[in-house]
């Protein structure tokens, strides 16, 4: 048989419940993909063979035993590692929490447990989500693998590019500011964002609490949908005060025809400075492809969105200083050695424990949040994020759906973009989504007639419309036809079934 | 130092209390599932939730803002429908994630009021003049609440090695997260104390009603009640505050008097030599019955307050609202008045009592076994000879039945208490079964007032020359003839009586 990366999630479930081959075959084979494929892409932190093999026995023994199996039934997947999941360690690529020990599973991992699926291990990322490119992951890069002098895009490049390079079926990452959906579009994958509060987040470490979002990757829409079906299953999760019940089938309406549903594009985005015109043109080409599909396209504006750059960067480190306080050396995670007194280790722990960009981003909180400063900038992108979801609504009263980048430019070299201001600019396709707590999809298009890299089109669409949002995306991934497809030099590389 | 009395004369002290109450009589902390109790191992009851686990998220309990919505109608503050939790940051090893979450500007209740009746010697305290006062000195103090928010406890620390357990010279420092997310209610009031003796009834009221409420065992002692003072003088009739001190480490109503009247008169001399008050937090050594500098406040903490993301707006229902309206039971006022109405309990009796809802309850059971006229014996029963004791409302009753029959005396019914405590005996047959029932047959008693009467001819002379106190010797001299049998009232009455003739 061939390797088992040529496989969707619904088939290697059949495949398994139809005694085809076993889990235990799969999951074995998922070990050797990674074997062959991760010293390429780097994109695994922890390899949980021990679990993966368990997990996979169990699903063995309830096929012998002729129950019916679960959805995910056997199927690899893998978690960024800011998800806790028992048996491994949850670092959040930072020596911060290196030797940390999961203490329990979160819900989200839990979920696809249930779901049957096969837990392969913990995906690299930028230290705790701070970043678009993996490059500050405390202990390595991860390389894009449709050419591993570049990087996967970030934060959840590990995410994205053990996807892409057909490692695992799919992946789970979180998104804050476009941590899915940029990276899935530089990798050339499947990348959803759902509504804010459809996933539970309790058990993935916080960055901006009212940013925060779990999110599927995989190489199929279908896969996508697959896994919101787990990732919602059982609705509103007790743990996490802000989850909301979005138990639904997410297949239901997959293929359904988006014919005369109106589709929003924003004319002023596609004229932006910095976008690339390999990225312009596939969305050009994204747009044609819906018409073709009978969309009707419709211009929209978003007159605030300019601003959602500004509002993100006061928000997000604000909620990071808050939500790292607790990284302080005492009750887990790195501490300072021989230290005189309290202060001394605490302020030691986290000056070593932490990279540039954390400490950037906790500086800038600590600062934003400090008295007298407070009213003047996170009151005030307080105020821009009301105005934002306002020009959503309106916006979303004209169109189901709104396409647009989810990233300006294709995945770049390593180290070719050093000014984090810089980087932060290049999130100005994605963050208004998260500032909004809307939905939002990144579906490969094509690669460049340049570059020869993937390009992805983000779709977007209002809170709770996640179905809805995934027809448009089925419908634009039938189009472009990248279904399933893994990066050249990786496919069928090990993984033989 | 000067007095009280006279401090007070040219110095008005304003005092502004907060108070901080567990809620122990919930089942789980604030934000997680965990048990409530700071009694068991250190560390046993903590989850990934109270020790702020990475990736772990707080959920609210609902049972302790229902707590907090009845403390806020008993305490007649406004509801607010509307209301958030915040982040409050700061770094230290008894808040797990760094910072705790309380309320902002915005608490579940807010602008309430208490009215104190202070009466007595500790109302002597209030100058005259400067309130106006019934003709017995006594005068009701309205005294503001700002609000009362919601928060979660700290762990407790323990610092090993040092003096006192203090943190200066200690070797190690222990913790213990059993207390940590605990739910805790901080009331704080409006700066509108004036006495020490007010804000010792305040805090004795706030407990009352807590306590009334069901929603804390208030014990000062142990800590799930805590009281921090703040207090400034002015000169009288003028209206800018002073500088304020803070007072820690109060944990009976006494400590809290009796530091606010030290710390009023230290206040005093510091200004009246020209000196200086610096705003500190200051430490009540009762011991030593003074206070000293614990930390000195140069400028403002900066917590970093922020709404907590974690945890959605609240947007309070009627039908919540209705709900905790509904569980507030009869609140000690209230009690006190029907007692005083319904029964003709003394007003103090009935304060007393109607003030501790054990007390108040096991009173009622006895009451309703009781014919009406003995209610208020009853009342004299509960306040003045059970405290202390462990009875049944049963024998209460009986006790206070025989006491309002004048078959015993009130120094028999002492007696008859130590038989019957802590069994089922029946206080009525004990006294029949060991003859302790006085005679209330008039006609004995009075052959043995007559005895009396003619051999103590030098009292009965005393006596009719105007010295009444006599009275008693002739009370004492009938009950020792009829060997303790005869009812001192009524040889009292009969004495009287053929005195006078």
């Amino acid at each position: 048989m061939p390797s088992f990366d040529t496989l969707s999630a619904a088939q290697i479930a059949a495949g398994i419940a139809a005694g085809d081959f076993s889990a235990t075959e799969v999951a074995r084979a998922a070990l050797d993909a990674i074997d062959a494929r991760d010293d390429g892409t780097r994109a695994f932190l922890q390899v949980s063979e021990d679990l993966a093999l368990a997990a996979a026995a169990q699903t063995d023994k309830a096929y012998a035993a002729g129950d019916t199996l679960p959805p995910l039934a056997g199927v690899p997947v893998a978690f960024k590692d800011n998800m806790n999941l028992l048996g491994t360690r949850t670092t959040c690529a930072s020596r911060m929490l290196e030797p940390y020990q999961s203490a329990y599973t979160a819900t989200c991992v839990q979920r696809l447990l249930d779901a049957g699926a096969t837990p392969m291990g913990k995906l690299n990322m930028d230290e705790f989500a701070f970043g678009s490119t993996t490059d500050s992951s405390a202990f390595h890069p991860t390389n894009n693998p449709w050419d591993t002098a570049r990087v996967p895009g970030g934060s959840s490049g590990g995410s994205a590019a053990a996807v892409a390079a057909g490692e695992v079926t799919i992946a789970l990452g979180s998104d804050t500011g476009g941590s899915i959906r940029q990276p899935a579009s530089l990798c050339g994958v499947v990348g959803m964002k759902p509504t804010y509060g459809a996933v539970s987040r309790y058990g993935v470490v916080a960055f901006g609490s009212s940013l925060d979002q779990v999110g599927p990757f995989g190489r199929r829409v279908e896969d996508v949908a697959l896994a919101m079906n787990a990732l919602t299953a059982g609705g509103h999760d007790r743990f996490d005060s802000t989850s909301q019940n979005c138990e639904q089938d997410y297949l239901a309406h997959l293929n359904d025809s988006i014919e005369g549903r109106a589709v929003g594009v924003i004319p002023a985005l596609l004229e932006a400075e910095g976008l690339d015109a390999e990225v312009k043109a596939a969305l050009q080409q994204a747009a044609d492809r819906l018409a073709d599909a009978g969309a009707r396209i419709v211009e929209v504006d978003l007159p605030n969105m300019a601003n959602s750059i500004a509002a993100y960067y006061v928000l997000a480190p604000c909620e990071a200083f808050s939500n790292l306080a607790r990284f302080d050396g005492v009750r887990y995670g790195y501490q300072e050695p021989d230290c005189a007194t309290l202060a001394e280790q605490s302020s030691l722990s986290r000056a070593h424990g932490f990279g540039a960009e954390a400490k950037r981003r906790q500086m800038l909180g600590a600062y934003l949040l400090s008295s007298g400063v407070y009213d003047k900038y996170y009151l005030a992108a307080q105020k821009v994020r009301t105005l934002i979801t306002a020009d959503y609504q309106r916006a979303f009263q004209q169109v189901d759906a709104i396409l647009m980048p989810a990233s300006p430019t294709v995945a770049w070299e390593h180290g070719a973009i050093s000014d984090p201001a810089a980087l932060y600019l290049a999130d100005i396709y994605t963050i208004s989504n998260n500032i909004a707590g809307n939905c939002g999809i990144s579906v490969p298009v094509c690669l460049g007639e340049q570059s020869g890299l993937p390009v992805g089109a983000q779709l977007q669409g209002p809170a709770f419309a996640d179905a809805s949002l995934l027809t448009f995306a089925r419908a634009l991934e039938r189009a472009c036809q990248m279904e399933g497809t893994v990066a050249p030099s990786f496919a069928g590389k090990g993984g033989e079934l | 130092m000067k007095k009280l009395a006279e401090v007070l004369r040219n110095w008005e002290a304003v005092i502004g209390l907060e108070v901080h109450t567990e809620l122990t009589m919930l089942e789980t902390k604030m934000f997680c599932g965990c048990r409530l109790s700071h009694d068991d191992e250190p560390n046993a009851n903590v989850c990934p939730i109270c020790l702020g686990m990475p990736g772990a998220l707080p959920v609210p309990n609902e049972k302790a803002i229902e707590s907090i919505v009845m403390a806020g109608i008993a305490t007649n503050c406004e509801v607010m429908r509307q209301s958030m939790f915040y982040r409050k940051h700061y770094f230290y090893p008894d808040m797990a994630k760094n910072f705790q979450t309380t309320q902002g500007p915005v608490a579940f209740v807010m602008h309430g009021h208490l009215d104190l009746e202070v009466t007595g010697n500790g109302a002597k305290e209030r100058p005259d003049g400067t309130i106006e006062k019934a003709a017995d000195g006594s005068y009701i103090a309205p005294i503001r609440i700002l609000r009362i928010h919601m928060e979660e406890d700290a762990a407790k620390m323990v610092h090993v090695g040092g003096a006192e357990g203090r943190i200066g010279g200690a070797s190690e420092s222990l913790i213990d997260y059993n207390r940590c997310g605990t739910p805790l209610v901080e009331l704080v009031t409006e700066p509108d104390l004036r006495t020490p003796e007010e804000a010792r009834l305040f805090m004795e009221k706030l407990r009352q009603t807590f306590l009334t409420l069901g929603i804390s065992d208030c014990s000062l002692e142990n800590g799930s009640m805590r009281c921090d003072g703040n207090i400034s003088l002015r000169r009288r009739g003028e209206t800018a505050f002073g500088t304020k001190t803070e007072m820690k480490n109060i944990n009976s109503f006494k400590s809290l008097h009796d530091a606010l009247e030290y710390e009023i008169c230290r206040q005093a001399e510091v200004l009246e030599e020209g000196g200086i008050v610096y705003q500190e937090t200051r430490h009540w050594e009762p011991s030593r019955r003074r206070t000293v500098v614990m930390r000195v406040k140069e400028t403002a903490d900066d917590y970093r307050m922020y709404p907590d993301p974690d945890l959605a707006p609240f947007d309070l229902s009627d039908e919540f609202i209705e709900r905790c309206r509904a569980r507030v039971p009869e609140l000690p006022d209230a009690k006190r008045d029907r007692y005083v109405s319904a029964f003709g309990l003394k007003r103090a009796d009935a304060a007393q009592i109607a003030g501790d809802p054990k007390i108040a309850s096991f009173f009622e059971e006895a009451a309703a076994a009781v014919k009406g006229k003995v209610v208020p014996t009853v009342a004299n029963v509960v306040v003045n000879l059970l405290p202390g004791r462990s009875v049944t409302a049963g024998q209460a009753a009986s006790l206070a039945t025989l006491l309002a029959g004048d078959a015993i005396t009130f120094a028999q019914a002492r007696e008859v208490l130590d038989i019957v405590e802590g069994t089922e005996a029946d206080p009525e047959k004990v006294v029949d079964e060991r003859g302790m029932r006085q005679s209330t047959d008039t006609g004995a008693l009075e052959g043995i007032v007559d005895e009396v009467l003619g051999r103590c001819t030098d009292q009965v002379a005393q006596y009719r020359s105007g010295n009444k106190k006599v009275l008693g010797f002739l009370v004492g001299q009938c009950m020792k003839a009829s060997k303790g049998t005869g009812n001192p009232k009524l040889f009292n009455q009969l004495l009287a009586q053929k005195l006078e003739d």
